[in-house]
């Protein structure tokens, strides 16, 4: 039984091509037999040979449509699609200027077909630039033989008019006569041309008008470009001149040339990396997911290449790749079509997280500059130096103005706490100094677990990685906020030297102990981890409900929890009548500027969406927002207005807190949870004394919206661990695009796109 | 001599570690374009410049094998007043260029990708559709 490359012999295909072969040659042979003499004669030597130059035309384009290769794709080789045959989405995407085409996996040939090509089932080949399969040929026509097919139409059609007419002549000449053999062929030759003329006519003005679109019959049939764009037009003119004049396009299939043997032999050349310099580069501009499914193996080999290497450095070069990685690249989303194949160009729009596959894949758009191993080792401190800050007491706005930069960054899963870390990690290169060597120790006993990293980035983990890091910073509360946030940190650096934070709970949860451990250590200040919490919860959250996560808490952290929650707000209270608003603003701004990462976007709205209702706070908030959405340079302008809406919140609340206050009790009892109308310290228990105390209604309404924003920015203010708990458990008021009760704003920020292919893709703006 | 020479080749032939493949970039249409981001697999085979750089001569050559120019003007006319008989013959344009990007090939890989572990793979042998590279194992791991 033949295969399919070898064609069984079926004579019914040829018989069209038979057919007008058989038409062509002998009506023309009729014609120059029993017509041209007398035309000859009677009006000039020149009809023959014009007819007789048209019809060769007519046979050599005849001929070149018939048996030229039209341009044939080989089949591609095993290496090329090993990893796209099974896991690999069905459509892919691409950008041609600026339009989104789709590119089908074709499963015959084992590739992703170009664009315009299609693969002929009569011919059982993928063809470039396919334009249809022509019977009358026998043959696909495709971009090498289009040519000769629309000039052997336009040949055909003047050589039907000229026979036609020709015999005319004649055949009124001899009116009388019509009995005659000669004027009987003539006529029925004039019969064959006549007839064949309406068809071949028409088929001829059919191509015309598609050259002149640059359409091919197979786009123009499916409609592809029915009221959109074609992207492959060239204006009118262009594409006549591409049509007839562009260079002959080369056969795929020919047989491979006799290769000259080319020698390799190691040892190999390696480039220099003495100063660690290793750039990974990733550019967004074709096929995505196909450079990703063919290499994640590679990746995978490029990593177990890394580890012959010294294991700390590595691994903390890793981390810091994946981090940058991670950070860095919005755009990498789309890389991440192998974990979301069916969408591969909403991973541009989802959080910075959703790059989180890039990292495994290598396939990060940003440079990134790896620190030398002394920086490497710095940089493994930092998720443990992550505490440094954060026991820091006074939160220096300078500091969370740079976060901005770092911001982005800290979006991304590696992030493992607040500001710190994430500017961290962008000033490997500044060099670091952080002192926190006593913490190292504690992570290079993970140092050995540097190859489980390789499952945590599997291409189906992500979904599960949520969260991770607020969960850690949940799981260790006893210590402290700060100490919790910092359990994040320690948990990303040591457990693996750079895994992200979006590690499946299962892992938070192994490595709960282990943390525990080293929290014991770790000296917090209360201010710092809530922030680191609170900045994490929102983006890993994104995907997973909260409450589950939570009920998975121990009984003794959810204790521990508890206690600092009690603790906090009873220091808050007392902030609260013996202070300035402002001041307690002041700081909680700073801790909203450290903590405000870029993943907000869909716990954004809730943020002005809380104080909505508030009168000065939204406002502050609606720019603030913007501001934060965007690079996070605004993160240190967030600070007079955080200030000035606290203060203003301060006397305007008092005015109107009776509605702040419904407010505020409804959408506490909306979210389920409420903000402690302390400030950043909320605590349900707080609910109850809002009414008792005209200004916590005001505070809380204010915090709400701060909670809401913090719940995505990682704000390391005390009771932030609280509250991205609270969020995630309650509030659901994740970064991403869950949470129920906050789906009205939440839906204001997430867009429906349709692509070409009729994919539909959320975008959260 | 010669035999234990051929069998050493044999020996030391390196065993295929990875196989990368450079897609082309659709972005300015369906000419014959390669991306030139550099992957991560290489990265630590190659420098990046001098691999970029690869694929930016061979984008240029293809460009050139598809300019609308004069010379693919002159041998359209010719092939259509000799009934395509002169393609027997002559060899077109961008045939010509092909033979040159062959041969650029094959010296990238002999000066600089075959010291390195690495093998381009001409992408006409793939319907012009991929740029493989090979890489090698690198036995000798200590450097």
């Amino acid at each position: 039984m033949p295969n399919s490359a070898g064609k069984r012999f079926k004579p019914t295909k040829y018989i069209p091509v038979s057919t007008a072969a058989t038409l062509l040659v002998g009506s023309t042979t009729l014609f120059f037999v029993f017509t041209c003499p007398w035309l000859t004669k009677a009006i000039s030597p020149a009809v023959p040979v014009y007819n007789g130059l048209v019809f060769l035309f007519v046979l050599a384009n005849f001929s070149m449509a018939t048996f030229m290769d039209p341009g044939v794709y080989p089949r591609a080789d095993e290496d090329e699609d090993k990893d796209d045959d099974f896991r690999a989405p069905l459509y892919k995407n691409v950008e041609i200027k600026g339009i989104q085409v789709r590119m089908k996996w074709c499963a015959t040939c084992h590739f992703y077909r170009p664009p315009r090509c299609s693969h002929c089932s009569v011919c059982d080949n993928c063809v470039e630039d396919f334009d249809h399969h022509c019977p009358w040929v026998n043959n696909c026509i495709g971009r090498r033989n289009y040519r000769y097919f629309f000039l052997f139409l336009l040949s055909l059609s003047i050589h039907m008019v000229g026979v036609f007419s020709f015999g005319l002549l004649f055949v009124l000449h001899h009116r009388e006569r019509l009995a005659a053999l000669h004027t009987t062929v003539t006529l029925v030759v004039m019969c064959i041309a006549g007839l064949f003329f309406i068809p071949v006519m028409g088929l001829t003005g059919f191509h015309m008008v598609l050259v002149g679109r640059g359409r091919t019959t197979n786009e123009q049939v499916t409609g592809k470009f029915r009221g959109g764009v074609n992207p492959f037009t060239r204006g009118c003119c262009g594409n006549v001149e591409y049509v007839l004049c562009s260079p002959l396009a080369p056969r795929y299939t020919l047989d491979p040339r006799k290769k000259a043997h080319v020698k390799i032999q190691p040892p190999f050349i390696r480039p220099d990396l003495s100063d660690r310099q290793i750039t990974i580069k990733v550019s967004d501009n074709g096929i995505h997911n196909t450079i990703i499914r063919s290499k994640s193996k590679s990746s995978l080999d490029g990593l177990d290449e890394k580890e012959t290497q010294p294991p700390l450095p590595p691994k903390a070069d890793r981390y810091n790749q994946l981090k940058n990685q991670l950070t860095s690249s919005e755009v990498e989303s789309s890389l991440s079509g192998k974990t979301h194949p069916s969408t591969p160009a909403m991973y541009k729009y989802r959080p910075s997280f959703g790059t989180m596959p890039k990292v495994h894949y290598h396939t990060a758009g940003e440079k990134i500059v790896m620190a030398d191993d002394l920086k490497t080792s710095a940089i493994m401190e930092e998720g443990v130096r992550g505490h440094d800050y954060r026991s820091e007491p006074n939160l220096d706005m300078p500091e969370y103005t740079n976060a901005p930069l770092h911001r982005t960054f800290q979006s991304s899963p590696l992030q493992l706490d607040s500001d710190p870390i994430g500017s961290r990690s962008l000033s490997l290169k500044q060099g670091h100094c952080r002192p926190e060597k006593s913490q190292l120790p504690a992570l290079q006993p993970q140092a050995h677990t540097s190859t489980p990293y390789k499952s945590v980035f599997s291409p189906n983990t992500l979904s599960n990685r949520n969260g991770s890091l607020s969960y850690d910073s949940l799981l260790n509360p006893s210590v402290s906020p700060a100490a919790a946030a910092e359990c994040m940190a320690h948990r990303a650096a040591p457990s693996r030297g750079f895994h992200s934070p979006y590690l499946p709970t299962k892992m938070c949860h192994i490595r709960e102990p282990e943390m525990q451990r080293q929290q014991v250590t770790l000296t917090y200040s209360p201010v710092l981890p809530p922030r680191g919490m609170g900045r994490q919860s929102p983006h890993p959250r994104d995907r997973d409900p909260s409450p589950v996560r939570y009920d998975n808490l121990s009984q003794t952290i959810m204790a521990s929890i508890q206690e600092r929650k009690e603790i906090e707000e009873r220091e808050k209270r007392q902030m609260l009548r013996g202070r300035s608003q402002t001041h307690i603003y002041a700081q909680d701004s700073g801790v909203f500027d450290g903590g405000y990462g870029l993943t907000h976007n869909a716990c954004y709205p809730e943020g002005p969406r809380c104080p909505v209702s508030r009168g000065p706070t939204p406002p502050a908030y609606g720019g603030s927002r913007d501001n934060l959405m965007g690079v996070g340079l605004s993160y240190g302008q967030r600070t007079p207005v955080l200030r000035h809406a606290g203060s203003t919140l301060g006397r305007a609340p008092r005015t109107s807190s009776t509605s702040l206050h419904t407010d505020h009790s409804s959408s506490n009892s909306s979210h389920s949870r409420a903000p402690c109308p302390d400030g950043p310290y909320f605590s349900p228990s707080h609910q109850p004394r809002s009414p008792a105390m005209p200004r916590s209604p005001s505070y809380s309404h204010q915090k709400l919206s701060y909670i809401s924003a913090l719940e995505r920015t990682d704000s390391p203010r005390l009771g932030g661990p609280r509250e991205a708990m609270k969020v995630n458990g309650q509030m659901d008021c994740h970064p991403s695009a869950q949470g129920a009760t906050l789906s009205p704003s939440r839906h204001s920020n997430v867009k429906k796109v349709t692509g070409v292919g009729g994919t539909t893709y959320e975008i959260s703006v | 001599m010669a035999e234990t020479h051929s069998l050493q080749d044999l020996r030391q032939q390196p065993a295929v570690a990875a196989k990368v493949f450079l897609q082309r970039d659709y972005t300015h249409g369906t000419m014959c374009q390669f991306q030139t981001k550099f992957p991560s697999e290489l990265e630590t085979r190659i420098d990046k410049q001098q691999f970029e750089e690869t694929v930016r001569t061979l984008n240029n050559l293809y460009t050139e094998a598809e300019k609308l120019g004069s010379q693919s003007l002159i041998e359209g006319c010719l092939a259509c007043l000799t009934a395509y008989t002169v393609f027997l013959c002559m060899e077109t344009h961008y045939e010509k260029v092909l033979k040159k990007i062959a041969k650029f090939i094959q010296e990238q890989n002999d000066k600089i990708y075959a010291p390195r572990g690495l093998l381009l793979t001409d992408p006409i042998e793939r319907g012009l559709r991929v740029i493989e590279v090979t890489i090698f194992e690198d036995r000798s791991l200590t450097r």
